[in-house]
């Protein structure tokens, strides 16, 4: 990978772990409603598919992608701050409050939005694909998924139809290890996604996906496998989430150690940009000037205000109108 | 419609509902059809028959026993401008695919504010009365009634099951179709070519003073006979055939009511959260000053439907229920 590519991969990383951190500090201080799942430790899974999916393909995000909601947003539309806007539940956010964390969605930048039924659009994901095939479009319909939705059964009719019909789905799952408390040892008939995914006869692979190149790399070669018209194609990518449970941290120590200092996306990509001849200054400038942008961000969204109360019985029919009792 | 003008021709419900699909796949080319065994077989019923000879595998889809991934489908190929029309077999197996079609089909239009539309219908055979057993008979428009975002049509006869289809297929909301197997075989006057019947419109089906009976689907041909019955006990009853479910016509029945002051609501779904329930409430609230007794339902007991036929006969309600009620209407008012 040459510099360039990764020194734009490395800001996205930032921007993914910033938007997650500012995130994370609102919510602490009552400012986000709702629940909070954030994608802190999986940047580099989030940042090697926003580089390579186009405002053409199609994305569904899982629970931890703010990060890649963000990128397209700001990729695409240039308005990455409707995203943050949308998780406070404001009028600027891409759903207008209505989605927030869980349902935040932009077609024209191909983010479909999140489910927050996991495994949910395993079966959506094959539609938008079967369009795609039916007219003739190069285009890849994404579904991002965790380890734990591999146990719905929805997972299996997913892949199962994907390859009966040769559709063009890229199914990226994002293994952390953990489906909230549940090992994916412990939960699955195998850690390793990818050997039940392999049963339905498409290549599968399995990637570090903390290794930012590892992950553009064979993120990549899917992709360009789909465009070409060969049918689906899965990518496990192997990572781990800095965010605990609702107690707290209960995985074990060295365990904690090695995803966060060891073997951490940003801290990973920082070692080869410097053997590629970048300085720590350049570097911590690209960490600041995200930060940066984040903090605009909020501010953008907290000033924004809330949406008209007429927008909570908009847009349930297309035909019909609710009105309040 | 121009029903006038059209050549008009003794037909099935099924027949009426493959024509229906017929000019649909003809008149939109982003309209599919996908399904288990609806392709060379022709359905479960026959009402796919021929159209996988004339449109094609690609438009008319075979599937696996895999309920959540056809409606997903239908579901995703919505969103970006197709018009799929799904068919689950039994509507029993729509437990397969509620996810899909509540927290999906309902509500993309609504949760991400009107970015995407899922213009999509679900054909399904509901209903008893023919031996079907717990998980090939059921009336499942409850299981749907609490939904906002879907929309619940119910034919109770061919003409109208064929323009509901048309209308179904062109609503940009998505659309659960109810085909109780009971009506397959009926038959009658059906125009010829492309028409639609508005979906959230009622119809009276039959005109009267004294009683009102709104019904759906199967409910509709038994309480037109009980009416008949009651005509010659010089009875006057009004039928009203609700066809559209959700959102429903409150308009034409609570009209009605008010009309004739006495109300019975007839639906072979369990009595307890049903249709029934929803009818009789809003009937109570809305036309208290003019009733002159209580609203009387009709309903399946509460109860599983089972196999043996003489049991399952004591779990459907039938048009001597319907004489019942309305004798009961009369007689408490």
């Amino acid at each position: 990978m040459d510099k360039t590519t990764m020194l734009g991969l490395y800001r996205d990383m930032w921007m993914i772990r910033a938007f997650e951190q500012g995130l994370e500090r609102e919510f602490e201080q009552g400012n986000v409603p709702g629940m909070l799942h954030t994608g802190l430790g999986q940047e580099a899974t989030q940042a090697a598919l926003a580089d390579q999916l186009l405002a053409t393909d199609c994305f569904f995000p899982d629970h931890r992608c703010h990060g890649i909601n963000a990128l397209a947003q700001q990729r695409h539309s240039g308005d990455g701050e409707r995203i943050m806007a949308e998780l406070f539940g404001k009028a600027t956010g891409v759903c207008s409050g209505k989605g927030g964390s869980l349902h935040s969605a932009d077609p024209a930048v191909g983010n479909f939005g999140d489910n927050a039924v996991e495994g949910s659009y395993m079966a959506t994901v094959l539609g938008v694909a079967l369009a795609s095939k039916l007219r003739g479009e190069p285009n890849v319909a994404c579904a991002i998924i965790g380890d734990g939705t591999v146990g719905r059964g929805e997972f299996h009719e997913s892949l199962n139809m994907a390859a009966i019909w040769q559709l063009p789905v890229l199914y990226a799952c994002v293994n952390n290890g953990y489906a909230i408390s549940m090992p994916v040892g412990q939960g699955h008939a195998s850690a390793d996604i990818v050997d039940l995914a392999r049963g339905y006869g498409f290549p599968c692979e399995q990637v570090d996906g903390n290794d930012i190149v590892e992950c553009h790399e064979k993120i990549g070669v899917a992709i360009a496998h789909i465009r070409a018209g060969h049918g689906p194609y899965f990518v496990e990518l192997k990572t781990w989430r800095w965010q605990g449970i609702f107690a707290g941290e209960f995985r074990p120590d060295a365990e904690v150690k090695y995803w966060r200092e060891d073997h951490d996306p940003i801290l990973m990509t920082v070692d080869r940009l410097i053997g590629l001849g970048c300085t720590s200054a350049e570097l911590d400038a690209i960490e600041q000037e995200a930060r940066g942008v984040i903090d605009e961000w909020i501010t953008f969204a907290k000033e924004s205000p809330a949406p008209d109360l007429a927008k909570a019985t908009a847009n349930v029919y297309v035909n019909w109108e609710v009105t309040g009792a | 419609m121009t029903e006038t003008e059209k050549k008009v021709r003794k037909t099935s419900f099924t027949k009426a509902l493959n024509d229906a699909l017929d000019l649909g796949m003809d008149r939109f080319p982003e309209m599919f059809l996908i399904g288990e065994d609806i392709g060379e077989m022709g359905g479960d019923f026959g009402v796919t028959k021929k159209l996988w000879a004339k449109y094609g595998g690609e438009r008319v889809r075979d599937t696996p026993l895999s309920e959540a991934a056809i409606i997903g489908t239908c579901v995703g190929a919505a969103m970006v401008g197709m018009r799929p029309v799904a068919e689950i077999m039994f509507a029993d197996f729509l437990g397969e695919c509620y996810d899909q079609i509540v927290n999906n089909a309902a509500k993309v239009h609504y949760m991400f504010d009107g970015q995407f539309t899922a213009p999509l219908v679900i054909r399904t055979a509901c209903g008893g009365g023919f031996g079907g057993g717990p998980h090939h008979s059921q009336s499942v428009e409850g299981w749907f009634m609490n939904v906002p975002g879907i929309v619940i049509v119910a034919p109770s006869n061919p003409t109208d099951a064929k323009g509901l289809l048309l209308a179904s297929i062109e609503s940009e909301d998505p659309v659960l179709f109810l085909e109780h197997k009971a009506l397959y075989r009926v038959r009658a006057e059906v125009p010829d070519g492309y028409y639609t019947t508005p979906l959230g419109q009622a119809a009276v089906a039959r005109e009267g003073s004294d009683v009102t009976v709104v019904a759906t689907m199967r409910m509709v041909p038994m309480a037109l006979a009980a009416a008949e019955q009651a005509a010659a006990d010089g009875i006057s009853v009004e039928v009203v055939d609700l066809r559209t479910i959700r959102p429903y016509d409150a308009e034409t029945m609570l009209g009605s009511v008010s009309r004739t002051g006495r109300a019975v609501v007839a639906n072979e779904a369990p009595r307890i959260g049903g249709l029934g329930a929803e009818l009789s409430a809003r009937i109570h609230e809305e036309c208290f000053s003019d009733l002159l007794g209580p609203v009387v339902r009709v309903d399946g007991l509460d109860a599983p439907i089972p196999f043996s036929v003489p049991l399952e006969h004591v779990i459907l309600p039938d048009e001597t229920d319907i004489s019942a009620a309305i004798r009961t209407a009369m007689e408490k008012s």
